[in-house]
C-alpha cells in the first residue's frame, strides 16, 4: 500500500514540476509577434473573435523528447501568427484516452505510426486513418470528412490493377496534403547497428522502409566467425507467444518467426509466395494458391490445405477476435486437393495479398482445432490461450521463453528457406545505455531497438572496429493530429496557415539531429510505388502563413493576437 | 500467557482490517487513473465490435460496484484474476518473476545487513575518532547517492571495462537451468546476481549501520556494561556478546520490515541491471493499466509487509522479556 501511494505521489508531484518547467520553457521560447505585421486599429467586436488558447497534447519530455519538442516548435510557430497555444504533457495512456475516447475535448496532440510489414501497402493508411466511417469510433480520431475522399479510399480497396490503383493512392494523399488532414512532421530514419565481425555485412538484408531489423536479415545472415548465434535486443516485454493473439511489437518479432505465411512481404514492399507455391488470381475475388510441397510443422506432420482453410476460418468462429478484420471479406475456401485452394472473396480488396495472405500466421489445425472447439464453451477466448511449446512451420523453431528476460529460438533445418544461424536470441534489456554497452562488447551483435540519441550512436559506432549501423527511412511517421471537429480547426485555411507556418526541414535538423526526412504524406518516401512524390503540402513559413489567414479573412487585434474572420466567434470559451 | 495470545488475536482482526482498506484503496486507486486498458490495443484495425469484446473479457463492462464486490470475493478465495496485458492468471505472471525478486533482495540484505551491523559495531567502539568521522561521511554518503547513478558506476567499472561481470539479465544468453536450484548454485547466475546485489547492498547497509552505531552508543553507557568492564572482560567481548546483542534488537525489526517493503521489488535497480523482477513488471502493469495485475502484486506486497510487520511485534515479545502485554494491547 506505502508503495502506491508513494507511486502516486511521485506522479503527481512529476506532473507538476513538468507543468513548471513547460509554462517556463514556453513562455521562454515563444516570442511575442512584431507589432508592424499587424494593424494598429482593432476590429470592435474583437474581444469576441479572439481566438482561445489552444492546448497540445504531448508525450511527456522524460518518455518522448522528440515529440515534446516538436510541440515547442509548433508552439513557437503559432506564436508567431498571434495563437497561444500551450502544451500539456502526459503519459502516453492518457493522452490516448483522451484522444480516442473524449473525441470532441481536444485540440492538438502528438501522434505517430509506426513501421509493419503489412502497413507497406497503403491501404491501411488511406482508408482506415482518414474514412469518415472511422470517425466515430475507429482510428479517424480526428474527425476528418471530405466525401470526396471517401469515394477514393473506397475505390482503391477494390481496385485490383496496380497502375490505376496508384493513380487513386496519389490522389488520396493530394487531398490530404491539400487539406491538411494532419500536420505532418517528419519521417524518422531506423538505426540498427550490428556487429560486422560476426555476420557478413553482404548477407544482411535492407527492407524499404523496415531497415535492417527483418526475417530477412534472420534468414539470410551468415555467421563467419565462432559466433553463430544472432542476439538481439528488446526493451519490453514478450507479452504472448500465440499464432491468434496481436499484442505487443516485440510478440510479432517472434511469432512471424515461428508460424509461417502462405505470403511474406519482400524487402521490395511488396508481398511475394511463401508457403504459397503461387498465388493466382483468376478474377478479382477468386485466388488460387497451390502450397508448397513437403512442408511439415515443428512436431513432424505434415502441412496440409485442411490446416491452411482452418487457418482462415478459426477468426471467424469469434475465438480469435483480433485477425476477425482480416477474413470478414472471404466468402468461401474450397480445397481442391491437399495442396490447392480456391479462395473466394464476396467483393474485390486490393490489399489481400499484404493485409491478410501475408498477415495471418499458418496454424496446425491437429493442435488448435480441439483447442477452439474446448474454448467455444468457454468465456475465454484463444487470445489467452498459451501453448507450453508453440508449433509452427516457420523458419526457426520455439526453444525456450525467460519471461522477462529472453526468447529463444533455433533454426529449422528442415525449412525449404533454412535460416544460416543456429539461434535466434532475443534480450530483454530495458535500459539503453547498457544495451549500448553489450553491442561494444558482443554481449549482443545485433542492436534491434535503440531508442536514444542517433548521433551519439553514430559516434559510438565509428570509435569502435566491429560495429556497422544502417540508417532507413522509417515507412511510419511522426505527426500532430488537429481536431477537426473543433473551431479553427474545423477551417482548412487555419490548418493550411499552421502546416505552412511549421519548419520540417529544421525539426529533422534540430530535433533529429539530422536522422530523419521532412514529411507531407502517409506514405513514406521509402516507397516510391505509392509516394506520390509532388504534393500540394502548403510550405513557406510564417510569412506565407499570415497571408492564407489573411485571405480567409483572419485579422489581428491591436496586440496581435489573431481573431476569427468576422461573423465568427469564439465558442468554446477560453 | 492469556495476555499474549489476546494480543495475537486483535493484531490479526487488525491487520484484516488493514488489509481490506488497502484492497479497496487500490480497487480504486487504479480505475480512476487516467486512461484505460484498451488504450494499448489502439491500432487503425480496431474496431468497435473488438472494443466491447475486450471491455467484456476484461470485465470492464460491469458497473463499478458489482466490479468491486468481485474482486472482493475473489480475493476472499485467493484468486487474484487474470492480467490483461499477458493474458494469464496474474499468480501465474507474478510468479514468473517473485524468486528473482526474492534472491536479488535476500541477497543484498544479507551483505548489508553483514557490513552493516559490524559496521555500527566498529563506529560506535572507535567513538571520537577520525574512523568514526569518516565513516559516518562515507555511510551517509552511499545512502544518498542514487541508486540509478552507483548503478551505472558499477555497470562501468566492472562490466564494460574490467569485463568482469555480465552487463544485464539474470542468467547467460540461451541457458536453460532444469531446476531453481541449479539456477541458484550456478556460478553465471551467481555472477550476474553479484552486480545488482551490491548497487543494492551499498544503499541498504546505511540504515542498520546507523541504527546500530547509535543503539551501540544507548546500551554501552547501561550499567551492565560498565559492570562488565569492573569485572575485566576484554573490549571485544564485551562489546560483541553484551553490548551488540542488545543493539542488535531494533535492528532485526528494521530488517523484517525492510524485507517486506523490497518485496515490492527495486524499480531502479531492476531497471539499470535489466533484472526480471516484481519492479519492472509492476512499472509494466501501472503503465498498461493491467488492473488485474497491479493490484494483484500491490496487494500481495502490501500482504507480506503487513505479515512481517507483525511477525516482528510477535518476534519482539520473545527476543525483548521487556516488552510486555498491556491491557487489550
Amino acid at each position: 500500500m506505502k508503495k502506491a501511494a508513494k507511486w502516486k505521489y511521485g506522479l503527481m508531484a512529476t506532473t507538476v514540476l513538468l507543468g513548471t518547467v513547460l509554462s517556463a520553457c514556453t513562455s521562454e521560447t515563444q516570442t511575442q509577434p512584431k507589432s508592424t505585421d499587424t494593424p494598429k486599429t482593432e476590429p470592435a467586436d474583437a474581444k469576441s473573435r479572439e481566438i482561445r488558447t489552444l492546448q497540445i497534447l504531448s508525450r511527456p519530455q522524460a518518455s518522448a523528447p522528440d515529440e515534446y519538442e516538436r510541440a515547442n516548435l509548433i508552439a513557437g510557430a503559432m506564436k508567431e501568427l498571434g495563437i497561444n497555444a500551450e502544451i500539456k504533457a502526459m503519459p502516453y495512456e492518457q493522452q490516448s484516452d483522451i484522444v480516442w475516447y473524449k473525441r470532441d475535448e481536444w485540440d492538438m496532440t502528438g501522434w505517430q505510426m509506426a513501421a509493419r510489414p503489412e502497413r507497406l501497402d497503403p491501404d491501411e493508411f488511406v482508408y482506415n486513418l482518414f474514412h469518415s466511417s472511422t470517425a466515430k469510433d475507429g482510428y479517424n480520431f480526428i474527425g476528418y470528412n471530405n466525401p470526396e475522399y471517401d469515394k477514393i479510399a473506397e475505390q482503391q480497396r477494390i481496385t485490383v490493377d496496380r497502375e490505376e490503383r496508384k493513380n487513386l493512392i496519389f490522389k488520396a494523399q493530394e487531398l490530404i496534403a491539400s487539406d491538411v488532414a494532419y500536420l505532418f512532421n517528419v519521417h524518422p530514419k531506423l538505426k540498427y547497428v550490428y556487429n560486422h565481425q560476426v555476420f557478413d555485412p553482404n548477407s544482411v538484408v535492407e527492407m524499404a522502409g523496415m531497415g535492417i531489423r527483418n526475417i530477412w536479415t534472420y534468414l539470410n545472415a551468415a555467421p563467419i566467425g565462432q559466433q553463430k548465434n544472432m542476439v538481439l535486443n528488446s526493451n519490453d516485454s514478450v507479452q504472448a507467444l500465440n499464432p491468434f493473439y496481436i499484442s505487443g511489437s516485440f510478440d510479432s518479432w517472434v511469432t512471424e518467426l515461428i508460424w509461417d505465411r502462405l505470403m511474406r512481404i519482400d524487402k521490395d514492399g511488396l508481398p511475394k509466395p511463401w508457403a504459397a507455391e503461387s498465388v493466382t488470381w483468376k478474377t478479382d475475388t477468386q485466388i488460387e494458391i497451390k502450397l508448397r510441397a513437403n512442408m511439415k510443422w515443428h512436431d513432424g506432420k505434415p502441412v496440409t490445405a485442411e490446416d491452411v482453410k482452418f487457418s482462415y476460418e478459426a477468426p471467424l468462429t469469434g475465438e480469435v477476435p483480433m485477425y476477425k478484420p482480416f477474413v470478414e471479406i472471404i466468402d468461401k475456401i474450397d480445397i481442391k486437393d491437399p495442396l490447392t485452394l480456391e479462395f473466394t472473396l464476396k467483393r474485390p480488396w486490393a490489399a489481400f495479398e499484404t493485409a491478410s495472405l501475408s498477415k495471418l500466421n499458418l496454424v496446425p489445425k491437429h493442435i488448435w482445432g480441439p483447442i477452439i472447439e474446448d474454448l467455444k464453451n468457454k468465456p475465454e477466448n484463444a487470445e489467452s490461450y498459451q501453448e507450453k511449446t508453440p508449433i509452427g512451420s516457420g523458419p526457426f523453431k520455439y526453444e525456450n521463453w525467460k519471461f522477462k528476460e529472453e526468447v529463444v529460438l533455433s533454426a529449422n533445418t528442415e525449412h525449404f528457406s533454412p535460416p544460416k544461424i543456429e539461434k535466434w536470441i532475443m534480450r530483454e534489456i530495458p535500459n539503453t545505455e547498457a544495451s549500448l554497452g553489450m553491442i561494444e562488447n558482443g554481449e549482443i551483435n545485433f542492436l534491434a531497438v535503440f531508442p536514444g540519441d542517433g548521433q551519439l550512436l553514430q559516434q559510438k559506432v565509428e570509435a569502435s572496429p566491429n560495429l556497422t549501423m544502417v540508417t532507413t527511412t522509417d515507412l511510419g511517421f511522426q505527426f500532430f493530429a488537429m481536431n477537426h471537429r473543433r473551431p479553427p480547426f474545423n477551417d482548412v485555411a487555419f490548418r493550411r496557415a499552421l502546416a505552412a507556418a511549421v519548419d520540417r526541414d529544421m525539426m529533422a535538423q534540430v530535433v533529429y539531429k539530422g536522422f530523419a526526412e521532412p514529411g507531407d504524406s502517409v506514405i513514406s518516401p521509402a516507397l516510391p510505388i505509392w509516394k506520390n512524390p509532388s504534393l500540394p503540402y502548403p510550405s513557406g513559413g510564417v510569412e506565407e502563413a499570415k497571408k492564407i489567414l489573411q485571405e480567409a479573412g483572419y485579422e489581428w487585434d491591436a496586440a496581435g493576437k489573431l481573431l476569427y474572420p468576422a461573423g465568427k466567434k469564439e465558442e468554446l470559451g477560453k | 500467557m492469556g495476555n499474549r495470545s489476546k494480543f495475537i488475536w486483535s493484531r490479526l482482526a487488525q491487520m484484516v482490517l488493514t488489509l481490506w482498506i488497502i484492497a479497496t484503496i487500490l480497487f480504486f486507486i487504479f480505475r480512476l487513473m487516467p486512461g484505460n486498458p484498451l488504450v494499448a490495443y489502439i491500432d487503425p484495425t480496431f474496431t468497435k465490435e473488438q472494443q466491447d469484446i475486450l471491455m467484456a473479457q476484461f470485465g470492464l463492462d460491469k458497473p463499478l460496484w458489482m466490479q468491486y464486490l468481485i474482486y472482493l470475493a475473489n480475493l476472499v478465495q485467493g484468486e487474484l484474476g487474470d492480467s490483461f496485458k499477458f493474458r494469464a492468471p496474474v499468480m501465474e505472471v507474478i510468479w514468473g518473476v517473485l524468486p528473482n525478486t526474492l534472491y536479488l533482495m535476500l541477497f543484498s540484505f544479507v551483505i548489508a545487513y553483514l557490513v552493516g551491523i559490524l559496521g555500527g559495531v566498529l563506529l560506535a567502539w572507535k567513538r571520537k575518532t577520525r574512523f568514526e568521522t569518516i565513516g559516518i561521511i562515507a555511510t551517509l554518503f552511499t545512502r544518498s547517492a542514487p541508486q540509478m547513478w552507483v548503478g551505472m558506476i558499477v555497470l562501468v567499472i566492472f562490466s564494460f571495462h574490467l569485463n568482469w561481470f555480465p552487463s544485464g539479465g539474470a542468467s547467460a544468453t540461451g541457458v536453460v537451468y532444469a531446476s531453481e536450484w541449479e539456477k541458484l548454485t550456478s556460478l553465471s547466475f551467481l555472477k550476474h546476481l553479484f552486480l545488482p546485489s551490491l548497487t543494492a547492498a551499498i544503499y541498504l547497509m546505511g540504515l542498520p549501520l546507523l541504527l546500530m552505531r547509535s543503539n551501540m552508543l544507548d546500551v554501552m553507557g547501561e550499567s551492565y556494561v560498565e559492570v562488565a568492564r569492573m569485572r575485566g572482560l576484554s573490549e571485544q567481548r564485551i562489546m560483541l556478546k553484551y553490548a551488540a546483542r542488545n543493539a542488535a534488537l531494533p535492528v532485526v525489526t528494521a530488517m523484517a520490515v525492510g524485507i517486506g517493503y523490497a518485496l515490492g521489488g527495486n524499480v531502479v535497480i531492476e531497471m539499470v541491471f535489466s533484472w526480471p523482477g516484481l519492479g519492472r513488471l509492476l512499472v509494466n502493469a501501472v503503465s498498461a493499466s493491467d488492473y488485474a495485475l497491479a493490484q494483484g502484486a500491490f496487494i500481495l506486497s502490501a500482504a507480506v509487509m503487513v505479515i512481517m510487520n507483525f511477525v516482528a511485534d510477535i518476534l519482539y515479545s520473545f527476543l525483548d522479556p521487556r516488552v510486555t502485554f498491556g491491557k487489550g494491547r
